[in-house]
């Protein structure tokens, strides 16, 4: 995977999740430029950490990571940085990605009908299982350190 | 990724699918006490698959491979705005007590009760993607950085995303007024465990636990929200060094009892050059 090439795939997402911003969020392409330039920047900047730094940790944890820094209070430019992706609307990042995952997933619709009520069944399982387990652990601490 | 790269066809396709879901909008429906909730991504992903060979035809085989072959790569902007919603909190949630911080664990509680049932049901290298963690945004990107999103897990993790943003805000919202209603856990863990790493789950379960207690809803919601955040940062580290070797083990142990035999190897997807 070149960087080059995961520029390029970035750009064309970008002009989407730009539409996608103008047409549902109703934000100008103007105005939400300057906060999408520094959205690829991050993952630029991630894809080539996870390349150049020898321990395995995949592109998208740097990528979290670098993005969670540069918002900081108290990093140099993070109110500036704040304010500029804050007219990037998450939920318009989030339909060009599904569009491209519902082309791709029209070759796995047989599969998909035979462990589809199996994953229905497993996601609330796995709902009730995160809730329980942090209840559990919640209660015996707060129990502990004598809040509740 | 050459070749997804310049299929004109794709883009253009999810271009249109992009303008018309955003066009509809987002729809929300009061259910009983809970809320069903249709996102513009939604729709876009049922067009898309709608476009296959067997019903409208207008993508063959080729591009829907290419279109997966992007989709890792996608996800990456999403990451990083992601990441911009965590750094402004940062110091209220570093400030934040232990409980605070070790109920983050009970995350793992996916994995013990998720693994087995998913085997059980016969699912198989799917149960790692769908039952190693609440399969948010942060959960799907790694999946899709480890195995690839076109794989067995791509699908579980994506399967459990679907339901989450379809029926988390219902479910969240009714699990929390049921657990309330039972009374063994203190209305305050309740708070902290609404945080899983959804802001719309967190939401309607920390609201459904402020009008059973409305007394202590100031403080449900500042725990709710905190702890959401919380999982928001850690959630990704969580995955990748605890749960994901967790759900691996897990799988390895279950499925033997189950097939009397171990698993294939895991396929990772070819390490970056």
């Amino acid at each position: 995977m070149k960087t080059l090439e995961v520029l390029a795939v970035l750009v064309i997402v970008a002009i989407m999740s730009l539409a996608a911003n103008l047409v549902g969020a109703k934000i100008p392409v103007q105005d939400a430029l300057p906060g999408m330039a520094v959205l690829i920047a991050i993952c630029i900047a991630g894809v080539l950490c996870a390349k150049h730094i020898p321990v395995r940790i995949p592109s998208v944890a740097y990528i979290v990571t670098l993005a969670c820094i540069l918002t900081y209070p108290g990093f140099p430019g993070a109110a500036t940085i704040s304010a500029w992706v804050k007219k990037v609307n998450f939920l318009a990042l989030t339909t060009p990605i599904l569009a491209y995952a519902g082309i791709a997933l029209g070759k796995d619709l047989d599969m998909l009908k035979k462990t589809g009520w199996r994953i229905v069944v497993v996601s609330f399982v796995v709902f009730i299982g995160t809730y329980v387990g942090s209840a559990v652990i919640a209660q015996v601490v707060l129990k502990m350190i004598g809040e509740i | 990724m050459v070749d997804g790269i310049r299929n004109w066809k794709n883009h253009i396709l999810v271009l249109i699918l992009v303008i018309g879901a955003e066009y509809i909008g987002i729809h929300s429906f009061k259910v009983g006490i809970g809320t069903i909730v249709l996102l513009p991504m939604l729709y876009a992903l049922a067009a898309g698959a709608l476009l296959g060979p067997k019903f409208l035809k207008l993508v063959k085989q080729k591009d829907m491979v290419e279109a997966g072959s992007l989709i890792g790569v996608t996800l990456m902007l999403l990451m990083a705005r992601y990441g911009t919603l965590v750094g402004p909190n940062l110091p209220m949630i570093l400030k934040t007590s232990p409980a605070l911080i070790l109920q983050e664990f009970g995350n793992l509680g996916t994995v013990l009760i998720g693994i087995p049932v998913a085997v059980f049901l016969g699912l198989k290298r799917e149960a790692i993607g769908a039952a190693h963690s609440v399969a948010r945004e942060p959960n799907v990107a790694l999946i899709g950085d480890i195995y690839g999103l076109d794989g067995a897990e791509g699908q579980g993790v994506m399967g459990v995303y679907i339901c989450g943003t379809v029926f988390g805000t219902i479910f969240y919202g009714l699990m929390a007024t049921v657990t309330a209603a039972l009374g063994i856990f203190h209305p305050l863990a309740l708070g902290m465990a609404s945080g899983v790493g959804s802001a719309s789950m967190m939401t309607a379960s920390v609201g459904s636990l402020s009008a059973a207690y409305p007394q202590l809803a100031d403080k449900i919601q500042a725990l709710g929200a905190a702890s959401n955040m919380l999982s928001g940062l850690d959630g990704i580290y969580m995955s990748l060094w605890m749960a994901l070797p967790m759900s691996e083990w897990l799988y390895r142990t279950c499925y033997r009892m189950k097939y009397g035999q171990l698993p294939d190897r895991p396929v990772y997807k070819e390490v970056r050059s």
